[in-house]
């Protein structure tokens, strides 16, 4: 009898390195997110929910760029499976998560033409209510713009069973209320598509330069904590450079964080989209305001054109 | 909790798709999902009747439904309106991956435990429980494998959070009302490489399935079961006596985030991916060896000093259990192939290698006939890889048949694995 060869080979673990995607700071999709969190928490904080009594988001998403934002900047989604099955990975995880668990799904267009039937599936499921949200985005730029299916969601999405709601998705601050209003529908078992406008951030900015469109700019005033933190900061390193080790690299960035928005964060008007996510967004002291044309008025450019009368 | 129910329901007849009903009944699956097409409909039909959604016609489901309507058991079943197999598949995708609760080990070392939930959230546990929730059946024909094959490639990458979803695929190898004569063995145990096993009989392919769900559970990984025509539609007598687990059906609900686990990016299912060929599959084929009889197979000698090896699968099992009962058979047998070991085996992915080198060594087996269904030929080249790879000296035959033959061929089963050759 022949002897076994004698095999060295061993699988080894691969080191794996995580691959942030970097959302523009105007990308609306991360807006919706941060609204969709934030409405959970107002819907809590209002039915004075504390510990396990709370209710708590499921977030399960489809693949593309809108969602792994999600994942990545907000840590929201919590499971991203093959293309288009979100929403009805989401109606699995209905028959299995708790009732103080509240799913809501999330696809772009392109999932939403993928998987018609699960969202169809999702409308006429008695059991459970439904929140899907649909980044409407025609183009999506991390795919390689590829030209998609014209959806008319007002039609589609009442004819599969849905109340359709659009959503322009730097009105954050009005999103969060509709979300928390919303968790309650959905608890009714309502059967709500949300579908967020838009399209993709750098292409709009692109469309309004061509139309000769200048778009807004934030603006933080002297209240702004993170601000004046820096300026005391300079004022350490000119006065008392050994202090300097000592302090925080920034006190407040709350609207950075939260609307996951590089020109906040480095406090750089050259880096701003003219998104206008942060008229909303809810700046603990006031500091925070935007000037100008934004998105946040219209995400469409004839509208926007309109508007300011260019 | 561990909580089984013994229900008696008296005599009557059952077909293969109930038999597969009434196995994920004894579960405990509490969540049904599939898409009709000849052979499989009437298994989900079966566990649709069972739920009351639709009218109960069966003595099965009528005798079944109410007694575990009266036991609260709780089913929900979903067949058709998912449209599609993909969408049935990723619907019991999301149900089966919610972990609400805790079970104590049976099958696994504290080692094994490590392995397979190490790197989950679970990992702290101090008692090493397996946690589990929802135990949930997939059904659908050797077709919606291919509908559905998105889907459950995907369920591979976020083991061990499938463990407790089983597939049922009704295979159609004989055409009858499909396009294509497709040998699902192939998808399951090539592609997808998940524990797989070919049913023989309605008698026994609710223990098999039963079974599958406690051991793979554990393991975490999904299984599939797969039959073809003849054993979805054939009906036996049986004295009905279902050991329902109750505690399965009844467990906690919750979601448990673990998003390296269940968010599939690159970095997250590259090292899923390897941990799975490289440790999962050799402990799953470990433990398949360990739990073969538990599983439903058996080994058994026939004559003096086998030289020869029979491994029998699938419709050439069931026509074996012939040569049990007629002398004349067992003659035939004995006169073609001397002594032997007659493998009776439902597993096709992945064989027990440990097992089959201990009995080739232990009898000095020269020759490996492997009898199956389907032109896949996965058990025989498995059989041939552990024969080449550790050098046996003993020669792999494939004395299987690639499709499965209509009545009008009168085709026997038997007298194929005794023809002379």
């Amino acid at each position: 009898m022949a002897t076994a060869p004698n095999l060295p080979f061993q699988a080894q673990d691969e080191i794996t390195y995580m691959r942030p995607v970097s959302n523009c700071a105007g990308c609306g999709d991360t807006k919706v997110s941060w609204s969709v969190l934030e409405g959970m928490r107002r819907f809590n904080r209002a039915k004075e929910l504390k510990g396990k009594n709370r209710y708590e988001v499921i977030y399960a998403a489809d693949r593309g760029c809108g969602n792994l934002q999600g994942y990545h900047s907000y840590r929201i989604v919590d499971a991203i499976f093959c293309m288009g099955s979100g929403v009805i990975v989401g109606e699995g995880l209905k028959e299995s998560c708790s009732e103080k668990q509240v799913v809501i799904t999330a696809s772009g267009d392109g999932g939403y033409n993928f998987n018609m039937s699960g969202f169809k599936f999702a409308a006429k499921n008695k059991k459970s209510g439904a929140i899907t949200i649909v980044y409407n985005n025609y183009n999506i730029r991390m795919t390689g713009g590829q030209i998609p299916l014209e959806v008319d969601f007002d039609k589609e999405g009442a004819a599969l069973g849905f109340e359709v709601i659009h959503l322009n998705p730097y009105h954050v601050d009005d999103n969060a209320e509709l979300f928390k209003e919303l968790i309650s529908r959905y608890l009714n078992k309502d059967k709500i598509m949300v579908v967020a406008d838009g399209v993709c951030v750098v292409d709009m900015a692109k469309d309004s330069k061509g139309v000769g469109l200048n778009l807004g700019r934030f603006v933080k005033s002297d209240e702004c904590v993170d601000l004046k933190f820096q300026q005391e900061k300079e004022r350490i390193s000119q006065e008392e450079p050994e202090k300097l080790k000592d302090l925080p690299r920034f006190k407040c960035r709350l609207c950075g964080i939260g609307l996951r928005c590089h020109a906040l964060l480095n406090n750089d008007p050259n880096l701003c989209f003219g998104c206008g996510a942060c008229k909303q967004f809810p700046c603990p002291v006031g500091a925070l305001s935007f000037e100008g044309p934004s998105f946040a008025d219209s995400t469409k450019i004839p509208e926007l054109l309109t508007m300011y009368r260019v | 909790m561990n909580k089984s129910v013994v229900f008696n329901l008296g005599k009557l007849r059952l077909s293969g798709n109930q038999a597969v009903a009434r196995g994920a009944l004894e579960a405990g699956v509490r969540l049904a999902t599939g898409y009709p097409g000849a052979p499989i409909s009437d298994l989900q039909g079966s566990l649709e009747q069972v739920a009351g959604n639709l009218p109960r016609v069966s003595p099965f489901t009528l005798r079944a439904g109410e007694t575990l309507d009266n036991a609260n058991y709780r089913l929900t079943a979903h067949w058709g309106t998912t449209t599609n197999e993909d969408n049935a598949f990723a619907l019991a995708l999301g149900a089966v991956i919610c972990k609400g609760d805790f079970k104590s080990r049976e099958f696994l070392t504290e080692d094994e435990w490590n392995l397979v939930y190490g790197d989950t959230v679970f990992a702290e546990d101090e008692e090493k429980r397996v946690p589990v929730g929802s135990r949930v059946m997939c059904s659908f024909k050797h077709l919606g494998g291919n509908t559905a094959a998105d889907a459950i490639r995907v369920a591979v990458n976020v083991v061990p959070y499938t463990g407790g979803l089983g597939i049922a695929s009704g295979d159609d190898r004989q055409g009858t009302a499909s396009q294509t004569m497709q040998d699902n063995k192939v998808l399951f145990s090539s592609h997808f490489r998940i524990p797989t096993f070919e049913l023989h009989s309605p008698l026994t392919a609710h223990q098999t399935v039963k079974n599958c769900y406690r051991l793979f559970e554990e393991l975490g990984t999904p299984f599939a079961v797969i039959m073809n025509y003849d054993l979805s539609y054939r009906e036996v007598s049986v004295d009905l006596s279902m050991e329902v687990d109750l505690g399965a059906n009844m467990r906690q609900k919750a979601f448990t985030r673990d998003p390296k686990h269940l968010v599939t990016i690159g970095p997250h299912i590259r090292p899923r991916e390897n941990k799975f060929h490289s440790k999962l599959i050799p402990l799953f084929r470990k433990k398949i060896g360990e739990y073969f009889d538990f599983l439903g197979n058996k080994v058994q000698q026939y004559g003096e000093n086998p030289r020869t090896l029979l491994l029998l699968n699938g419709p050439f099992r069931e026509d074996f259990q012939l040569v049990k009962h007629d002398q004349t058979l067992k003659d035939r047998l004995l006169k073609k192939f001397g002594g032997l070991l007659a493998v009776e085996t439902t597993v096709v992915f992945p064989q027990p290698e440990s097992l089959y080198k201990k009995l080739l060594k232990k009898f000095s087996i020269e020759k490996i006939s492997v009898f199956e269904e389907g032109y896949g030929r996965v058990i025989y080249l498995q059989l041939l890889d552990l024969v080449n790879r550790h050098g046996l000296d003993a020669r792999v035959f494939d004395c299987g048949i690639p499709y499965e033959p209509r009545i009008y061929e009168r085709f026997s089963y038997i007298d194929h694995i005794l023809k002379k050759e």
